[in-house]
């Protein structure tokens, strides 16, 4: 039986009928099975690693696409902000995946096949040529792999990347008026403004709502299923279920409910920490630049 | 008198917002080392005029000389902006403002504060700028504060860091909005004092300002706005000791009153 292979290897754990409690759990949770929770563990945090800085980009470049007075540039800022924010995103996520998947089917289709003569669409089926796959039929589990995650990187980053870039237009339209008008004052070109002035100052102004992000898309990792990838709440739903001793040498009763908790514990410390780190930078941000003396400034604009 | 010995030149300015007309022709020169004062009753104009002079305000009507250069106009009425950003970038850099609420930089340092526009809009090297704002940080009294953020200094002191910034572009002329409005009478007196001896000088400046007492002493020339006009002006010994018109009359006994 494959569960008999574990990836740490404990000697006692060769007939598991016999033993006590304790080392019954630790071969237990050591069958290979879970091992593929544990990386659905590592692949939700690296997700984050990636994800969340991606999307402070995407959002900053399109806060300033939205400031910017070019209106192609302006235009295209806007809509990126609001679609995303007008559309659920589970609707996004589905519809996005497959989009893109099949805009670069598509391509590689015309580009790779340009011989193929049957039509792409027979009724509702996307057929591509098969030297056009994405990846490639032949390739490896592990391509695969990698292809449904950068996929759901991608995803994740341009879907909070359009919540951060409404947090980051807001804050940089907080930056007080009297400061910018300052700058004005002295000589700054509007770039050296901009980059000077406005960027410096927003992130007092952007952090409670980015805060509020980075707990959202903690959250939303479990989403991760819906583009394929095994995420930890399949797995905790897959290996806590009863199993009878037919199947497994681990035979037990419905553990559904403690893997939830496990996993509940999971999220809260997680986002705990979170917390404690991003009060901790609000307060170093706020320590020069009070908000209070900024309001008053702001006040004060004659 | 030369032609660069004026400073600013202000002809026949109109600036309006939307239907209020807010300046309605309004010439004021200011020449090298002179100091010119704007006194006048609240909403008649004067921060306006002050920040048209910097082009922070574009007025609708009316020319503006720095040192015997006109600034250059596109367009006409309310579509009438300055048609050169250089232009304008280098008349901001020679004539710096000084704020009411003092506006100095919230993320920086008062010495960062100070060595700011320099280098990153004049582009002189930093360690000249250092020496520069130090020497500044220490005229204005406020050299202990220099590593310290503007929230966490007394409005007195913010406004004296406020001022070393100005001097530290070297600019032509400085003008100050009511430098002393926001403060307490005690904090007052350490501005007022920098500001007379900013005068003694013989720096060029534009002052507007609620302080009768400060305009009678430091000014060369002083001006009575009222109402989007010029109602009178003069020596501040005229205007404040024989004043012609009815209205300056009130004005002063009003705010000599207050
Ligand atoms: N950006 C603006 N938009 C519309 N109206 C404005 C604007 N700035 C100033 N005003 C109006 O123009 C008039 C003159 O304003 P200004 O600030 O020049 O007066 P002031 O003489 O400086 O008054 P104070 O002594 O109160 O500072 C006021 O009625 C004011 O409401
Ligand atoms: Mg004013």
């Amino acid at each position: 039986m494959e569960e008999l292979k574990r990836f740490l290897i404990f000697s006692f754990c060769s007939e598991p009928e016999t033993l006590g409690n304790l080392q019954w759990l630790s071969c237990y949770l050591t069958t290979i099975k879970h091992s593929e929770l544990y990386k659905s563990v590592f692949v939700v945090l690296l997700l984050l690693a990636i994800t969340a800085p991606v999307s402070l980009m995407f959002g900053f470049g399109g806060a300033m696409a939205a400031r910017s007075r070019i209106w192609v540039i302006n235009g295209f800022g806007r809509l990126y902000i609001a679609i995303v924010r007008g559309v659920p995103d589970i609707a996004f996520f589905m519809f996005f995946v497959i989009a893109l998947d099949q805009a670069l089917e598509w391509l590689r289709h015309h580009t790779l096949c340009p011989d193929w003569s049957d039509a792409i669409w027979q009724g509702n089926d996307f057929v591509v040529c098969p030297e056009a796959k994405m990846p490639l039929s032949a390739a490896s589990q592990w391509v695969h792999n990698s292809y449904s995650f950068a996929l759901a990187i991608l995803t994740f980053s341009i879907v909070f990347g359009a919540f951060a870039a409404n947090v980051l237009f807001g804050a940089m339209r907080a930056v007080p008026g009297a400061q910018i008008e300052t700058a004005d004052a002295y000589g700054m070109t509007r770039r050296q403004t901009f980059w000077r002035i406005i960027v410096p100052q927003m992130w007092v102004y952007a952090l409670p709502g980015l805060s509020n992000l980075w707990m959202i898309l903690i959250k939303a990792t479990p989403l991760l299923f819906l583009l394929g990838i095994e995420d930890i709440v399949y797995w905790a739903r897959e290996l806590g279920g009863s199993k009878t001793a037919k199947f497994t040498s681990y035979p037990h009763g419905d553990l559904r409910m403690w893997y939830f908790l496990a996993l509940l514990v999971f999220y809260l410390a997680f986002t705990r920490i979170s917390e404690i780190v991003l009060d901790r930078l609000m307060a170093r941000l706020t320590f020069g630049q009070a908000i209070t003396g900024g309001d008053s400034q702001r006040a004060g604009k004659t | 008198m030369s032609n660069t010995d004026l400073v600013i030149s202000i002809s026949d300015l109109h600036k309006s917002y939307g239907q209020l007309d807010v300046l309605k022709g309004v010439t004021l020169n200011a020449k090298r080392g002179e100091v010119v004062s704007l006194i006048g009753s609240s909403g008649s104009g004067k921060s306006t005029l002050l920040r048209c002079a910097n082009l922070l305000e574009t007025p609708q009507q009316g020319d503006i000389v720095f040192k015997g250069e006109p600034v250059a106009w596109k367009g006409a009425g309310e579509a009438r902006r300055p048609a050169d950003t250089s232009q304008v970038l280098r008349i901001r850099t020679n004539l710096s403002m000084v704020f009411q609420q003092f506006n100095l930089w919230s993320h920086m340092t008062i010495l960062q504060n100070v060595m700011e526009a320099p280098h990153s809009v004049l582009g002189r090297p930093k360690e000249d700028v250092k020496m520069a704002a130090l020497a500044y940080l220490e005229k204005v009294g406020i050299t202990e504060k220099a590593d310290s953020y503007p929230a966490h200094l007394s409005g007195g002191q913010q406004q004296r860091a406020a001022i070393a910034r100005a001097l530290c572009m070297e600019p032509e002329a400085l003008l100050f909005d009511e430098p002393t409005s926001a403060l307490d009478p005690e904090l007052e007196q350490e501005v007022i004092q920098v500001i007379k001896s900013l005068a003694k000088e013989g720096r060029t400046m534009l002052i507007v300002t609620h302080d009768m007492r400060l305009a009678w002493d430091v000014s060369d020339h002083v001006v009575f706005l009222n109402k989007g006009l010029i109602e009178e002006e003069g020596a501040p010994d005229d205007v404040f000791g024989h004043p012609k018109s009815e209205r300056l009359q009130q004005f002063l006994k009003s705010t000599l009153a207050a």
